[in-house]
């Protein structure tokens, strides 16, 4: 994995994905969730997605949260790409519109599974978009890259989700995210539904993939110097003073 | 061109179908075993959230997987003789007539697949009057919304009460018939879809699922099975 | 690539090919019900063949100080042309660190496509003042926003931060003296220096993008810097060699307002 920060680790928040699947069947792991303070039951007001039943989000297992949290990093990612795409100004007609739609979509996902997930929640990357969302070309190939993925990531989870109440959440996002794709595509002259079956893909396939784009910024780089200090150099800037 | 299905789709279905004969193989006491500990949720309630209709999941098993199958192959069934009549009929052309070739090609692909999952217990085929609008571009169009729009909802709604052994067949389908209802809400739409966000190709946020029974009303008001 | 994806790729370079690869794991994964239904737009001409003028589109603006500017860390070395094209007169090289040794950054003041290509204007550090030239999008970091704007009166001897539309800070300000006189025009904040040995700048110094048209062999260049002084007592006044200096409880609180970065008009 090249990318340092978008690794299995960032979103497998405790190590679930990595431990063998079955060994946490039927274990609810109630006392870490209430350490984490994860409990939420019931709905969460407006058009919130992902509203549980006390049951339900008792049932809510490791695993689940690190699928939540991985579905909750590329909706971060999509949201902020459709939304930087709204303020630079490179798309009109109907490619505006369905970027306005969709990014309206994307931050209500993103919304949802942070209200699901609650302290559990990672945090927000933050995007270098690398002028994707300034030119409509090139606008349209990451849209449908990204929609694509999506719907590849989710199907590929959806087996994997314990709780049927997340399952049933995720499905709902699933179809939403076929239809985006099948929307850019059509606007680009491809292929709306180009196979009879979508192709799932694995969590570390799509992490690979998106760590490509290098899309998300390191977050331990070296830290960008605006400033400087000259404490100790002994020297003045060189300024005409 | 409908598409060959591949190799994991293969295997995918075989898996399908030997967890749907499990259950003819078990004894009673067996299958229950089996189902608490292969894992999984087993959750005998039902799941309850704000906004939807309450999806009673029943108890998962192989007969009922099979069930649901069968249920979501009468609606492939619906969904391809219409596409096939519609482009036999000769009244689309342009782009709504391609829509229809190629999701013709893909609804006798997902028939063929839930067949051939289901073996010996596939339900056949039922007679289909599809009541003029194959005949009519305007009017097929209006239908193909309605039938890939139902085609989604019907299978959110069944999806939790699949075994997960099963959901991937479910999961591979849903999200093309999903492609297929906001390509011809495009079609119908574009550019501007009245300015209204239900004729969009993505209306909403979320789409939500319709229980069994509800897939059913809607499909009976169309009068489009007979017997 | 898949036939789709060819027609929009937008040019040479690792943002295309890692665009390009993602769409291929994604399309590969589903692809295979042939070819793209519609004709894909051409792959645009030749940037050369085609007459520069009569093929410019409309720029976006991507500053407009005391609203919303927009600058970006120089993220490679890179030439700034009098043009958005390849074949344009380079008018100066841009590097990726300042002279004080901080990471280089200008201001974005437009953004525009050509050819398949994004350019952006961007505001020069050299001479002659109010330079600007055009640069290569993915030679640039991403855009940071800002939404102040620092306005320099050099008759009036006065500072202002303006934010948004209001006026936040106010100071009255030294300015260059006859002989060296402040440049006037538009400039940007490059840096934040601080920790000096000698007071004469006070505790912090502001570098700016703009440099003395006279004192050209200082060192480093002549650049203006904003900072404070060990010398109140002669401010307001014409006292510099063309650097802009506050009193130093007024460029401390000038330091809480406004961020590097943010686009100086000096009158």
């Amino acid at each position: 994995m090249t990318n340092e920060t978008l690794t299995l680790e960032a979103v497998d928040v405790d190590g679930a994905i990595r431990e063998t699947a079955e060994a946490v069947a039927g274990d609810t792991r109630a006392g870490f969730l209430a350490k984490a303070g994860l409990l939420s039951g019931g709905a969460f007001g407006g058009s919130t997605l992902l509203a549980f039943t006390a049951e339900a989000a008792q049932a809510q297992s490791r695993s689940d949260v690190a699928i939540l949290n991985f579905a909750l990093t590329l909706e971060y990612l999509e949201a902020a790409f459709y939304t930087e795409a709204e303020e630079m100004g490179a798309l009109d007609g109907e490619l505006a519109l369905f970027n306005q739609v969709v990014a309206a979509h994307e931050r209500a996902h993103v919304r949802g599974l942070r209200s699901a997930l609650g302290s559990a929640a990672v945090k927000r990357p933050r995007f270098d978009f690398r002028g994707t969302t300034e030119s409509a070309s090139a606008f349209t190939s990451t849209a449908i890259a990204l929609e694509d993925t999506g719907v590849q990531a989710y199907s590929g989870q959806a087996p994997r989700i314990k709780s049927d109440a997340v399952l049933v959440s995720a499905g709902r996002i699933l179809t939403v995210e076929a239809r985006h794709a099948a929307w850019i595509r059509d606007i680009a002259g491809q292929d709306p539904a180009p196979r009879a079956f979508d192709r799932p893909l694995t969590m570390r396939q799509v992490l690979a993939a998106v760590a490509e784009t290098r899309f998300i910024r390191p977050a331990r780089r070296r830290r960008r110097r605006q400033g400087g200090s000259n404490t100790g150099s002994g020297t003045s800037p060189r300024f005409t003073g | 061109m409908s598409d060959v299905i591949s190799v994991e789709l293969l295997d995918s279905r075989t898996a399908v179908s030997e967890a749907l004969d499990e259950s003819r193989a078990s004894t009673r006491a067996d299958f229950f075993r089996k189902a608490i500990v292969g894992g999984g949720a087993f959750a005998a309630g039902g799941v309850l959230i704000a906004g939807l209709p309450s999806i009673a999941l029943g108890q998962k098993s192989a007969s009922q997987d099979q069930e649901i199958l069968n249920f979501a192959l009468l609606l492939e069934y619906l969904e391809s003789e219409f596409y096939v009549e519609a482009v036999d009929r000769g009244a689309l052309s342009g782009e709504t007539l391609e829509f229809a070739r190629v999701v013709r090609d893909h609804e006798l692909a997902h028939v063929e697949f839930l067949r051939s999952a289901l073996g010996n217990n596939a339900r056949s085929k039922p007679q289909f009057d599809f009541k003029g609008t194959t005949s009519d571009a305007g009017m097929f169009r209006a239908t193909s919304v309605v039938l890939e729009d139902t085609g989604v909802q019907a299978y959110l709604g069944q999806a939790p009460r699949l075994r997960r052994q099963t959901l991937p067949a479910a999961v591979s389908i849903v999200s093309v018939e999903a492609r297929h209802a906001s390509w011809i809400r495009r079609i119908v739409g574009k550019p501007d879809y009245d300015g209204r966000a239900a004729n969009y190709p993505a209306p909403a946020v979320l789409d939500s699922p319709l229980t069994r029974s509800q897939v059913e009303s809607r499909v009976q008001s169309t009068g489009f099975i007979q017997g | 690539m898949t036939p789709g994806a060819h027609a929009f790729a937008t040019g040479r370079g690792g943002v295309i090919a890692a665009l390009a690869a993602l769409a291929l794991i994604a399309a590969a994964a589903l692809a295979g019900a042939g070819p793209a239904r519609a004709q894909q737009p051409a792959v645009p001409p030749q940037e050369a063949a085609a007459p520069p003028e009569a093929a410019a589109p409309q720029p976006f603006v991507l500053s407009r100080p005391g609203k919303l500017s927009r600058w970006a860390f120089v993220r490679r070395r890179t030439a700034a042309r009098s043009r958005p094209s390849a074949s344009a007169r380079r008018v100066t090289s841009l590097t990726t660190r300042t002279p004080e040794g901080t990471d280089n950054l200008v201001l974005a003041l437009e953004r525009v496509e050509v050819g398949g290509r994004l350019w952006v204007r961007v505001r020069l550090p050299i001479l002659p003042n109010n330079s600007t030239g055009w640069v290569r999008r993915k030679d640039l970091g991403v855009y940071q926003s800002v939404s102040t704007r620092l306005v320099i009166d050099t008759k009036r001897f006065t500072a202002r931060l303006v934010r948004r539309g209001r006026t936040v800070f106010r100071a009255r300000v030294g300015v260059g003296e006859g002989r060296w006189p402040t440049p006037k025009g538009e400039f940007f904040v490059r840096n934040r220096l601080s920790g000096f040995r000698d007071p004469i700048y006070g505790p912090l110094a502001f570098g700016t993008s703009a440099r003395s048209a006279v004192l050209t062999d200082w060192p480093a260049g002549g650049f203006v810097g904003i900072h404070g002084t060990n010398q109140p007592g002669i401010l307001p006044g014409r006292v510099s060699h063309g650097c802009i200096r506050l009193r130093n409880q007024d460029i401390r609180r000038l330091d809480r307002r406004m961020p590097v970065g943010t686009p100086i008009t000096i009158r």
